[in-house]
């Protein structure tokens, strides 16, 4: 468990410190003078002078030679001083808190809905194998995942919004709005959940384990119980860590789609609109994420599988 | 050996290279057929029905649909397939030289591999792709930079055990080199893999073109991208709903056809 | 006389051919019985038709009957467990990967037997101990060796009361001790019981005794009592079959060994910090024959690989008295494809080998036929061709070399006996011919005992001694 920890931990340092990098290099990239932007983005546009641009550069060390301007700003991104939006003025710790709050709804409530999808599912294909309803869910699968999560989204919105108005196209403020961008994220996570769930499902329902247990005695139903679930599920926890990617690249998309104001849709944003501190605070917080929630699924297969602490 | 491939497809890898044939082939004889220009805008004749000569009609520029779909599909063929020769190139070389040489190596190797899946690809290709907006280099290098890892995963993963393994070690024992090893028993181990990686990073790559020209982080108007295509037309929903779901349903195509060409194994 | 299970006339067949032929067998209780062939004669079928679990697209017609009560495949899943059992082919697949021991006996008393948790607790507490496996109560299956492993499927497969037990190739894969301790504890169920063994090992039905059924092809060939069959078989097939085994092999003259090849002395190795043998020193001449034995993970395959220079001594040295470019020292895998790409023909990889070090190709045709193996096969590639032939290939492309050393890495204990025998006597021989020394590796005592001028024992790095049949 310490092990997986640890290296969490270094691969949370490698992501902040590529992410660093990144936006440094992108930060030296843009048209113009830094100071005068800068001080721009502090005191409104009219309001800025030589000598306001000659302070800040004075201030952020921007005559410094360029490798201590890196240390220096790698060195801000450790203590989480991440700056003020170049766009809004707003500090960027306050825009994340605000935007992380709504991403994780979203999030949870993708994944919430996508289990009570792809659960039944993965077990009733992993049950049919090869029969009709396999072969349905299989179609519809591909079909899913052989788009892009926003022409889902896009679909989804011409049909139950413009054409059903059974929900709102975009906005943030109540449930029904939550209703579309998570029904979309989800459809696109079970697609590809629901197969692992029947593979998992089908490969433990013909293991000689499995057919061992009913001939000592055991019941369909008890031996399910007592040597299918846990089993199932192994292959699967361990798989939400590799569809995790899938999680926060769909949360980038359909924020931009439903103007969701989440991380996502932050990111895209700042992207656009070349704001640096917002663009490194919003793929960090992406990275955070990403590195959290793998540790959380570390954790589970952890303690699910008795075999890893065999090892330790 | 690719007689034998071919042999093995399955119908539904057959339907995906059919898909993909065919939509290349459309793609590349469109100019010949006077659908050439896809920025050359007649705004008074801003959404056109089909007719002999718009055959898909026109946008909101009046642009010629044909046009402008056969040049994205040009775009998308062309950046997927450079991104998957760069990455499966960089990514089986540093796989196999991970997997074969000393623990020293493959510590270096896996820990750049490791930063760089620290990150979802996107969002990677999203910031390499900010460092210079519109640029079609940084769109390439920022999918490539995301796609080798998995190459180089799968090829270190399956050619690890194959080192330790019998086949190599009495290849060895009976004299022969690292190259001869390679051809004899590396590359067809891998090559199957490779193949399915190969076909799913094409879908992967034209996902993150058209992911990026939605979120206007990609290529740059007036440039004939389906994601951008899609964005830019979203707005006339109502009132061209048939053009909009033109390049929805191409995406679409493309990427179900290299998945179908990968060959269903989930 | 107690009939526990009676089969009348049972067929099974593919959409092809016929894999077992009108059988009828009676299984009666205090007797034994054992069906004895080689693989592919249907002898899993068998076990499977009786359970009722055969393969989907295997049609099964004739009359099973337990008890004395006809029944229909779907009825006999209702004594699953509480009158009827099978003992698996692999118990470590049989048990479930991420369960404790203990529980999965448990498990029977509690979820079938329908005991409290502190009653069922004690039952398999009491059972375990019997099996000697009260200290493995907390671990893995993967934790376990091939015998205890089997031991505890034993438990759990007759925990519910099953009186008439199956056992499919019970002692696959197991050593000689591990071997015998199974079929102890087989014989004994048969007491109150009755016991149907399914095997291709001729020493496990002459430890059982009973009754004996020889199949091949998926038909019966010849029974009888154990006694009989063994003693005096009469069908040609069982003739060659008993032969097989290693304990009714003919000596092979030991040799005279003058000539020292490499000398090992005070030789040890360790792996993951565990000491597999130390003070381990003997020579090894031009063209003898060397047998090493041991249980399975003793080292057998260590020692192998260190004498090849695969890997380094951890201390100790090895010194060769002459100078032996490194493809004159060879090895054959267990496994016969895991050693040849299956990407080529076979004519292919023999050719690289002949261009590689310029040998001459007109040495491969008297080899093939020395080794009785038809050219047409190596148009083929290695997944085409069954394990003894491409064993001899193996054997083949060493050959080609003129080893001075070969370490054949248990080379048949993945073939039938028959196939087995023959592969032992071709490298024997081959050895003697080129005098080549070869270090045959086994966990069949028997069978190193008839062939070899010494053998290396492994058993317990404190204990191992040589036993020298040269001196």
């Amino acid at each position: 468990m310490k092990g997986i920890l640890i290296k969490r931990l270094v691969q949370l340092l490698m992501m902040a410190w590529s992410v660093g990098t990144i936006t440094f290099i992108l930060s030296r990239m843009l048209p113009g003078d830094m100071a005068y932007r800068i001080a721009a983005g502090r005191y409104g546009d009219d309001a800025v002078t030589a000598a306001a641009a000659s302070a800040v550069r004075q201030e952020l060390g921007l005559n410094d030679p360029v490798w201590l301007q890196y240390l220096h700003w790698l060195g801000e991104l450790l203590q989480c001083n991440l700056g003020s939006s170049l766009v809004s003025g707003n500090p960027i710790t306050a825009e994340l808190q605000h935007q992380l709050g709504y991403t994780l709804i979203l999030a949870a409530a993708a994944i919430l809905l996508s289990a009570v999808i792809a659960l039944p599912l993965g077990l009733i294909c992993g049950f049919q194998a090869n029969k009709w309803i396999d072969r349905c869910g299989l179609l519809i699968s591909t079909f899913l995942r052989s788009q892009p999560v926003f022409c889902l989204g896009l679909i989804l919105i011409l049909l139950f919004s413009l054409q059903l108005k059974w929900f709102p196209v975009a906005g943030f403020d109540s449930l029904p709005h939550l209703f579309l961008p998570a029904l979309t994220l989800a459809l696109s996570l079970a697609a590809l959940s629901s197969r692992v769930i029947r593979n998992s499902t089908l490969r433990v329902i013909r293991s000689d384990y499995y057919l061992f247990s009913r001939i000592k005695g055991l019941s369909r139903q008890q031996t399910f119980r007592r040597h299918g679930i846990r089993n199932i599920a192994l292959p699967v926890v361990a798989f939400m860590g590799i569809q995790l990617v899938g999680l926060i690249e769909g949360v980038i998309m359909v924020e931009s789609l439903f103007a969701w104001p989440g991380i996502g849709h932050g990111l895209s944003h700042a992207v656009f609109s070349r704001d640096i501190p917002m663009l490194q605070g919003t793929a960090l917080t992406c990275g955070v994420l990403f590195v959290v929630i793998n540790t959380l699924v570390d954790g589970c297969c952890y303690l699910l599988d008795p075999r890893s602490k065999m090892t330790c | 050996m690719l007689k034998n491939r071919l042999k093995q497809m399955s119908p539904g890898q057959w339907t995906g290279a059919a898909i993909l044939i065919l939509l290349l082939l459309s793609a590349w004889m469109a100019p010949l057929f006077g659908h050439g220009q896809p920025n050359l805008q007649h705004l008074q004749h801003s959404f056109a029905p089909a007719s002999a000569q718009l055959p898909l009609g026109s946008d909101q520029f009046g642009r010629d649909m044909l046009a402008r779909l056969a040049a994205a599909v040009r775009l998308s063929f062309g950046l997927s397939l450079l991104c998957v020769a760069s990455s499966a190139f960089l990514g089986i070389s540093l796989g196999v030289m991970a997997a074969w040489s000393s623990q020293r190596i493959d510590a270096v190797i896996n820990f750049v591999a490791n930063t760089v899946m620290s990150l979802p690809g996107l969002v990677l290709v999203l910031l390499v792709a900010g460092l210079a907006p519109g640029s079609f280099t940084m769109l390439y290098l920022g999918i490539s930079l995301t796609l080798w890892v998995e190459y180089f995963r799968v090829v270190r993963a399956t050619v690890q055990p194959l080192v330790n393994g019998p086949e190599l070690q009495s290849s060895m024992m009976l004299g022969f080199g690292r190259w001869y090893q390679f051809r004899r028993h590396i590359w067809p181990a891998i090559s199957g893999n490779v193949l399915t990686l190969a076909a799913f990073g094409a879908a992967t790559s034209i996902l993150m073109m058209a992911s990026t020209g939605f979120v206007y982080a990609g290529l740059k108007p007036p440039t004939a991208e389906l994601g951008l295509m899609i964005v830019e037309l979203f707005p006339y929903f109502a009132d061209a709903t048939w053009v909009l779901l033109q390049p929805l349903c191409i995406l679409l195509l493309m990427v179900l056809g290299f998945n179908l060409l990968a060959g269903q194994k989930a | 006389m107690n009939e526990l299970i009676s089969i009348k006339n049972l067929s099974i067949r593919s959409a092809s051919e016929t894999l077992v032929d009108s059988l009828s067998l009676t299984l009666i209780q205090g007797e034994p019985l054992t069906i004895l062939g080689e693989t592919g004669s249907g002898k899993s079928l068998l076990a499977q038709a009786i359970m009722g679990i055969l393969p989907a697209g295997l049609s099964c017609q004739g009359d099973i009957a337990l008890n004395g009560q006809r029944m229909t495949a779907k009825e006999r899943r209702h004594y699953w467990g509480r009158h009827l059992s099978m003992l698996p082919q692999e118990p470590w697949q049989s048990l479930d990967p991420v369960m404790q021991s203990r529980e999965q006996v448990a498990e029977v008393y509690r979820e079938v037997l329908a005991y409290s948790a502190a009653a069922a607790q004690k039952a398999t507490q009491t059972q375990l101990q019997q099996l000697g496996l009260a200290d493995i109560q907390h671990k893995l299956p993967s934790q376990l060796s091939g015998g205890m492993a089997q031991r505890l499927a034993f438990a759990a497969a007759t925990a519910a009361g099953a009186r008439m037990i199956i056992a499919d190739e019970p002692t696959k894969g197991l050593d000689t001790g591990q071997r015998d301790g199974i079929v102890q504890l087989l014989k004994s169920q048969t007491e109150n019981g009755g016991l149907l063994t399914i095997t291709h090992d001729v020493a496990v039905a002459q430890q059982l005794g009973g009754r004996i059924i020889v199949m091949r092809h998926g038909k019966v060939v010849e029974q009888g009592s154990a006694s009989s069959v063994l003693t005096t078989p009469i069908a040609a097939y069982t003739q060659e079959l008993i032969a097989a085994a290693p304990c009714y092999w003919t000596d092979v003259t030991p040799q005279q060994c003058h000539q020292p090849l490499l000398t090992i002395r005070n030789l040890a190795q360790q792996r993951n910090g565990k000491t597999l043998f130390r003070h381990l020193s003997f020579t090894v001449h031009h063209g003898e024959i060397i047998g090493l034995y041991g249980d399975s993970g003793c080292g057998k395959s260590t020692l192998g690989d260190t004498l090849l220079g695969l890997l380094a001594p951890n201390s100790g040295n090895i010194e060769w008295h002459a100078d032996i470019p490194r493809h004159q020292k060879l090895k054959l895998y267990q496994d016969p494809p895991s050693s040849f790409s299956p990407a080529a023909s076979l004519q292919t990889l023999l050719a690289d080998v002949v261009r590689r070090h310029g040998l001459q190709a007109e040495q491969i045709p008297p080899l093939l036929q020395a080794l009785a193996l038809s050219p047409s096969l190596l148009t083929r590639s290695s997944h085409d061709v069954s394990g003894g032939e491409l064993q001899r290939i193996a054997l083949l492309r060493a050959m080609l070399l003129s080893p001075k050393l070969l370490v054949a890495d248990e080379p048949t204990s993945r073939l039938d006996p028959i196939t087995a025998k023959q592969i032992i006597q071709l490298l024997v021989k081959a050895a003697r011919q080129q005098q080549c020394a070869l270090l045959l590796i086994s966990h069949d005592e028997t069978q190193l005992k008839k062939v070899c001028d010494q053998i290396i024992y492994l058993q317990d790095y404190a204990r191992e001694n040589v036993i020298n049949h040269c001196d």
